[in-house]
């Protein structure tokens, strides 16, 4: 028989302070979860700043193989020598101190679903780092035509940073008469209006610099202008009438960057002052590994942005292909990304957590395009959990079904629309990184 | 054996393991965060800046109308378009957590 006693007391008391101070460290020590974020754009700066600001032990740590992110929003404006290449610099200062999140600067090599863990590439050798949930935002890669393209000879620039000061020191070298060739990707691809914004503002800084006779062609994969084809058809056919040449229906066919010359089905160009072929594009190759659809991107739950195959792995950004109704895409773009990171960090804290999902998502993307040095158009689209439609009406299923979209009236296509972007850009290059 | 020791010496092992599985600290979210947070991008985080109009601060019915009143009019500024984009039970949801939100003070 057990004799409850003061020494006995004392004895479980001490037990019990013991065992009392064993949770807190275990919790602390193993408890808390770890979410690996792969990409510092705006998809997983947003994410790894939400989950941290909204997940309250969530351990984050964001993976990118370079120690700042070069915004391609308003980069076409660095191209043209309007902006500086620091004002599109993002740093991860913010994201480090002010949100607790570790950075590692790397390069994430292979994914190993089974036993939830990242090789990543460091300056110092490889680092394996065990996740609870992965979240994937590396952005877009690229699929190239056949022959020999070399991008440190013909940028494309459709990822900031060097590529975007090479174009502009070939813009720069340009003079009369010369001709700027532009292509516009097969759709989907990253940032719909962003070739067309291109096209306008090296029209425009062709016309201010005094360069005579020179122009710009707009090779498009597509059938028509996939983005404001309003604002974007009268900026080529009014704005800079005589500057730019549109052409549809150009399948790119082949391409020799060393004679910066391009073959396509509508037409064959050798020898331009500067061929600014813009490759189609698939998701980023961590992603890709995943496995891809159609069209190169990886299917995700609208809900979560998990993959269909690993519910703790996400994919975000220009990489997810999101269920929509046909003709009304998702868009590929750095606003959408952001809305993206917000549906998957709440996700992953209600999973965390053994909640059910929020199905009551939007996500909205609103952007900005520069039509000259001073004039800017817009754009809008929202999309909302639910019914998705095929090209007969027939509800296919459940995913972001487009609920509006439209671009600035013809009367919108002004200097407060320039002002309006550089209000945008602050604020949300603030709400991803700050 | 001492019984209830062993049984202290069961719960000090088995305890701390149930504790390992994972758990976050956050509460349930608070309804209309997620939605609100779609207003981010351009309004800052939380809807207090930097970026347009603070949407931080306001009376829940103060957002909500001027909501109803962008989808309403015929489109001039963006924010009329953005405003077709949610049914007026999410509007509801988003003005009444923006109006939980400190802001600045600003416009």
């Amino acid at each position: 028989m057990h004799h409850f006693n003061r020494r006995n007391f004392l004895k479980s008391a001490g037990a019990i302070a013991a065992f009392a101070a064993i949770p807190r460290a275990v919790s602390a020590a193993v408890t808390s979860p770890r979410v690996v974020v792969v990409g510092g754009g705006f998809g997983g700066a947003t994410l790894a700043k939400y989950l941290r600001m909204w997940g309250g032990n969530v351990q984050v740590t964001l993976v990118d193989p370079n120690p700042t992110h070069i915004s391609c929003i308003l980069s076409n404006l660095v191209v043209t020598g309007a902006m500086s290449m620091s004002r599109i610099t993002l740093a991860y200062d913010s994201l480090k101190t002010r949100h607790g999140v570790s950075v590692l600067q790397g390069k994430a090599l292979s994914i190993d679903p089974a036993g939830n863990r990242l090789t990543v590439e460091t300056g110092t050798g490889n680092q394996v780092l065990d996740y609870d949930h992965l979240v994937l935002s590396p952005g877009i890669d690229f699929t190239p035509a056949p022959g020999n393209w070399n991008p440190n000879l013909t940028p494309h620039a459709w990822q900031a940073g060097a590529q975007t000061t090479l174009l502009k020191s070939q813009l720069a070298a340009m003079r009369a008469n010369d001709t700027f060739v532009l292509t516009v990707p097969k759709s989907p691809y990253r940032c719909p209006p962003g070739p067309y914004e291109r096209a306008c503002l090296i029209a425009d800084y062709l016309r201010v610099k005094g360069r005579t006779g020179a122009k710009v062609i707009v090779l498009d994969a597509n059938a028509s202008i996939q983005a404001e084809p309003e604002a974007f058809t009268r900026a080529f056919t009014v704005t800079h009438a005589g500057r730019i040449q549109y052409v549809p229906n150009a399948n790119v066919l082949s391409v020799d960057s060393a004679t910066r010359s391009i073959s396509t089905s509508a037409m064959n160009i050798s020898n331009a002052k500067v061929l600014n072929y813009i490759p189609n594009q698939r998701a980023g190759a961590i992603a890709a590994s995943l496995g891809v659809n159609l069209l190169g991107f990886v299917a995700v739950n609208p809900l979560s942005y998990a993959t269909l195959a690993h519910p703790n792995i996400h994919v975000i950004g220009d990489s997810c292909a999101v269920p929509a109704s046909d003709g009304k895409a998702v868009p590929k773009s750095g606003h959408m990304a952001n809305a993206q990171a917000k549906v998957c960090a709440d996700a992953i804290l209600r999973t965390l957590s053994g909640e059910v999902l929020d199905q009551n998502v939007a996500t909205n993307s609103a952007c900005y395009s520069p039509i000259t040095a001073r004039t800017a158009s817009w754009l809008s689209a929202n999309f909302i959990y639910g019914d998705i439609y095929d090209g007969n009406g027939a509800v296919k299923g459940k995913g972001m079904h487009r609920v509006d979209l439209g671009e600035a009236p013809s009367s919108g296509v002004d200097g407060d629309s320039y002002q309006d972007m550089l209000t945008w850009a602050d604020s949300f290059f603030s709400d991803s990184f700050k | 054996m001492n019984p209830s020791k062993s049984c202290l010496r069961i719960l000090m092992v088995g305890i701390p393991l149930a504790l390992a599985s994972l758990a976050v600290s956050a509460q349930t979210p608070p309804p209309g965060r997620l939605l609100a947070s779609q207003c981010s991008q351009c309004h800052g985080t939380n809807g207090s800046g930097p970026g347009f109009d603070e949407i931080a601060g306001k009376s829940a019915n103060e957002i909500y109308h001027e909501l109803q009143e962008m989808k309403a009019r015929p489109v001039e500024g963006i924010m009329d378009r953005q405003a077709r984009g949610y049914t007026d039970a999410q509007m509801r949801l988003i003005a009444d957590y923006l109006s939980t939100q400190p802001g600045n003070g600003g416009d």
